[in-house]
């Protein structure tokens, strides 16, 4: 099957650098401590941020550090077929590891002992790239919830197909069967902390695929940040500032 | 300052917040008497409502709703099932309703919420006992195949009245569901078409094409009042719920038939002229609720 037409156009009409459109909302969730909604093309998710609080499980408290928890689940109707479990299976507990050590790294919980962040992660649509849009969404939501972090987080993927190096993979492309790199990076300190990557690649292709993913990653960061400050001004415009 | 008359035994002065947490019964006693809510309320109305019809792209019929903060995410997904025996005729319908963590500080992993599995009875119940939805209609041969309609709600944010929240959103998803176009393969199954522009290739004739949606017969509304000591409060937030402990849900059709009648114990023991108030409260709501969704249907059909 052709994923880039001899125009260099993809499937839904984007050229092979181009990522799809951004969305994001802060403050979504207004139980939450923290919240936010990220939006890359189709794939929507929501995240909540509750913390700092007191640990659930005395055991696991950690007298010198915060202790921080993910749970990632997917909504039945966020796939293509309604799903039958959405959390609990292998797929969503692998993600939740990752994101939680994503962001454990970002985490300054020296600040925060003997207390317990808990980011729970939801897909309300999923067309591809669900692990970067739970990362994206989870920092604004931990920025919302006015947790201490050492840079943003953020997140995107590239594959190859077709020989070209694509940026920001939707459902189609993703399981067409090539590579799929997932990256994630803390933009202002300039350092990855999150790879993935799975399927065949040769070494100097890797390297391309990755650079462009972590381009990626920072016009997520810039939209990102753009999205932070439209929030703080409209705080400072509700506190009467 | 303020309340050093109320607070009696307290010497010291004390700000509103620390009061509202401590002694949230005598808080909310101090409001009562004069009829009114924290929030700025009046013990018979209801919060903002919205509705907002295909928030989920994929799912055949969809829509968020809000009431106050408390927002449900309700889409249905359709597929083509084998009816059974004794009801070849008859298409059918499955209700779930889920509360995931991130709709509470009370609701954590390994700690799921008391209240959904009761929260997904009831709808189902609901839902069913109303007759809003002709089973027959979800029929396409008989004996053969019928549509299953999952229903699947999620609660995004729990902040009170939680049952009235799912079942307006329950009723939106519905009256926004569009049947998927069916034609017949060559196993002689039902499968479905993909809507494309670019034609039927195989030239298979399309089972239902005219028939693409429910048509919905007195679809049910609900109001929840929480009672405390003589005090009747339509649409309880979370902290009202946790401070008074005696609910009545009534839901209603739009014909005016009482459909279902909720009040599952609690301390208040009421007398019939309190329940009485409640449908009047319901009715009352009904418009008001029936109005904005009427609004969003005709909002969509314009598109």
């Amino acid at each position: 099957m052709e994923y880039v037409s001899p125009e260099g156009l993809r499937i839904d009409g984007r050229r092979p650098m181009e990522m799809r459109k951004l969305h994001a909302e802060m403050g979504v969730v207004a139980k939450a401590d923290g919240s936010a909604v990220f939006v890359m093309g189709n794939t929507k998710v929501i995240a909540a941020v509750y913390g700092p609080r007191e640990v659930q499980n005395r055991s696991q408290q950690m007298s010198d550090q915060a202790l921080v928890r993910c749970e990632y689940s997917m909504a039945n109707f966020s796939t293509g077929d309604r799903m039958r479990k959405g959390k609990g299976d292998r797929r969503s507990t692998e993600i939740s590891l990752v994101v939680r050590q994503t962001m454990e790294a970002c985490i300054l919980t020296h600040l925060m002992p003997r207390s317990q962040i808990d980011i729970y992660v939801q897909v309300l649509q999923a067309d591809g790239g669900t692990r970067c849009a739970c990362i994206n969404a989870a920092t604004l939501a931990l920025a919302d919830a006015a947790i201490p972090m050492r840079d943003l987080v953020t997140s995107c993927s590239a594959g190859y197909l077709n020989s070209t190096p694509l940026l920001d993979l939707n459902y189609v492309e993703d399981s067409a069967g090539g590579p799929d790199v997932t990256v994630g990076i803390l933009p202002k300190m300039d350092k990855v902390t999150l790879l993935q990557m799975d399927s065949k690649l040769p070494i100097d292709t890797f390297d391309n695929v990755m650079q462009l993913a972590i381009e990626g990653c920072k016009a997520v960061a810039t939209y990102i940040r753009e999205v932070l400050l439209e929030n703080t001004k409209q705080l400072e415009y509700h506190r009467g500032v | 300052m303020g309340l050093s008359n109320v607070v009696g035994d307290l010497s010291l002065e004390m700000e509103v917040d620390a009061f509202r947490r401590l002694f949230p019964l005598r808080f909310y006693e101090r409001h009562l008497s004069e009829s009114i809510r924290p929030d700025g309320r009046t013990l018979k109305s209801a919060r903002d409502t919205s509705v907002a019809l295909g928030a989920v792209a994929s799912a055949d019929g969809s829509a968020l709703t809000k009431i106050g903060s408390t927002t449900m995410l309700a889409a249905a997904k359709m597929e083509v099932m084998t009816p059974s025996a004794d009801a070849p005729d008859e298409g059918s319908i499955a209700v779930e309703y889920y509360m995931p963590s991130i709709c509470s500080p009370l609701v954590r992993p390994g700690r799921p919420a008391e209240i959904a599995p009761v929260i997904s009875k009831q709808l189902y119940d609901t839902i069913l006992s109303s007759g809003m939805i002709d089973l027959k209609e979800l029929s396409l041969i008989s004996g053969k195949a019928a549509w299953m309609v999952y229903l699947d709600i999620y609660c995004l944010d729990a902040d009170g009245a939680l049952f009235d929240a799912a079942l307006l959103s329950a009723v939106a998803a519905f009256s926004h569901l569009r049947f998927p176009v069916v034609s017949l393969n060559d196993e002689g199954r039902l499968v479905m078409v993909p809507e494309e522009g670019n034609g039927d290739k195989s030239g298979k004739e399309v089972v239902n094409k005219e028939k693409r949606k429910l048509s919905l017969s007195s679809p049910p509304f609900s109001l929840t009042c929480a009672l405390h000591k003589n005090y009747i409060l339509a649409d309880p937030t979370s902290e009202e719920e946790a401070v008074m402990e005696t609910f009545v849900t009534v839901v209603l059709n739009s014909s005016g038939h009482l459909v279902s009648l909720y009040k599952p114990g609690g301390p208040v023991l009421t007398q019939t002229s309190v329940i009485q108030d409640c449908i009047a409260l319901t009715r009352q709501r009904m418009k008001e609720v029936q109005e904005i969704l009427d609004e969003s249907i005709s909002g969509m059909e314009i598109d």
